[in-house]
């Protein structure tokens, strides 16, 4: 079993902090982005999509996509539970992961890829899409304050898989400057907190 | 129980043809996007993110987002399978669900609201992102066919959501979006005809 992976990008630190947290250790295989190591036709065999991480079992199989390769994980080793414990939970925490992927995590990858040098060349830029974007993400920050205010966590009191997109879609946001304003103060005590946790450092 | 629906929007379409597959009734209530209801602060305390659908459940908790929804529904009722079988194939689905969402059905859908009269003043459109988005959509199909030349369905022999979300997301293209999938598709078109045949294709 392997992870093919790139140290830098956001979604594979998503799947090595849950692999953090679960306590798995996986052997890590370095992809080059930067270089364009996804996109040249070896890699496309392993994903056609491009896209890191991906994660191969000792039978060949390629699973492909951070979540995918989560789901993989947390029904080999369920404790702890990082995706709910009952058919219920299992929804809300899927409900909140989904909604810090699409409206925070999304949102400043979009807003770098279409904004920044990184990508000149290599992708269509469209500047104000990208502006769009990071407006949108500096307004979700916002209403995800207002939800913190209440709970610990982002899917209720346990960590969860949605504090792990949440904690990288938002580090990620500090390539175009979008950060936690001074005034929001449960989502400056939430960042502290998920962010003193060791498996933040994977 | 019951769901917050739009039947003109796809991803209550998405929810309404994974419980026709699985034979299950709820009740649907209307939210009508098109004069802005999901948008009142009645509905933004069922979903704050104004989307549709919402499933609301007999304790009153409100669960959004199609795949969040789906997969309570697995929970609770099983059979038949959609959302993968055992360890590796509910990874296996869950990719190919992903992919069908993120590669396919949101570029289809970008190019959507970015270039229907639809959306005109009530969303800033970008026509050129919307048109670079519909030929992304048209490259990841040529690639997608090659993927049916040697399965019936998306993730294997079995129907899965991953084939509701692509075709939701198909014909959001093909009846309002301005996509036209190229007849040499040959694949694809054998198996949306498939998709289309289905009795959850009406739900």
């Amino acid at each position: 079993m392997k992870i093919y992976e790139y140290t830098q990008a956001p979604n594979p630190r998503r799947v090595r902090v849950f692999l953090a947290e679960k306590g798995i250790t996986v052997p890590l295989q370095q992809v080059n982005i930067a270089t364009g190591e996804n996109r040249k036709p070896e890699f496309l065999k392993i994903n056609p999509m491009g896209g890191l991480p991906v994660l191969e079992l000792d039978d060949g199989t390629r699973i492909a996509e951070s979540v995918a390769i989560c789901r993989y994980f947390e029904a080999l080793q369920p404790n702890p539970p990082l995706m709910g414990t009952d058919d219920k939970d299992k929804a809300v925490v899927e409900m909140w992961n989904r909604r810090m992927e699409f409206e925070i995590l999304s949102m400043t990858a979009s807003a770098f890829r279409n904004t920044s040098d990184f990508f000149k060349g290599r992708i269509p830029q469209v500047k104000e899409y990208g502006e769009i974007c990071r407006g949108a993400a500096v307004k979700r920050l916002e209403w995800l304050d207002t939800e913190l205010a209440n709970r610990k966590f982002i899917a209720g009191d346990r960590y969860t898989i949605a504090d792990i997109t949440a904690l990288i879609g938002i580090d990620f946001g500090r390539t175009t400057g979008i950060k936690i304003a001074p005034e929001q103060k449960n989502l400056a005590r939430w960042h502290q907190e998920v962010s003193s946790r060791p498996s933040a450092k994977a | 129980m019951k769901i917050y629906d739009f039947t003109f929007a796809p991803n209550p379409r998405r929810v309404r043809m994974f419980l026709a597959e699985k034979g299950i009734k709820v009740p649907y209530e209307q939210v009508d996007i098109m004069a802005g209801k999901n948008r009142t602060p009645e509905f933004l305390k069922k979903n704050p993110m104004g989307g549709l659908p919402v499933l609301e459940l007999d304790d009153g908790a409100f669960l959004s987002e199609s795949v969040a929804i789906c997969r309570y529904f697995e929970g609770t009722h099983p059979e038949p399978v959609l959302m993968g079988a055992d360890t590796r194939d509910r990874a296996f689905v869950e990719m190919w669900n992903r992919r069908m969402e993120l590669d396919i059905f949101g570029p289809i859908a970008r190019a959507f609201q970015n270039t229907t009269e639809l959306f005109k003043g009530r969303m800033q459109q970008f026509p050129d992102y919307g048109k670079a988005q519909r030929e992304t959509a048209i490259q990841r199909l040529g690639w997608l066919d090659g993927e049916l030349k040697s399965r019936k369905f998306i993730a294997g022999e079995r129907l899965t959501i991953a084939d509701i979300t692509a075709f939701v997301g198909i014909e959001l293209g093909r009846t309002m979006g301005g996509l036209v999938i190229p007849p040499e598709m040959k694949n694809v078109h054998r198996w949306l005809e498939e998709m289309s045949a289905r009795p959850s294709a009406k739900a």
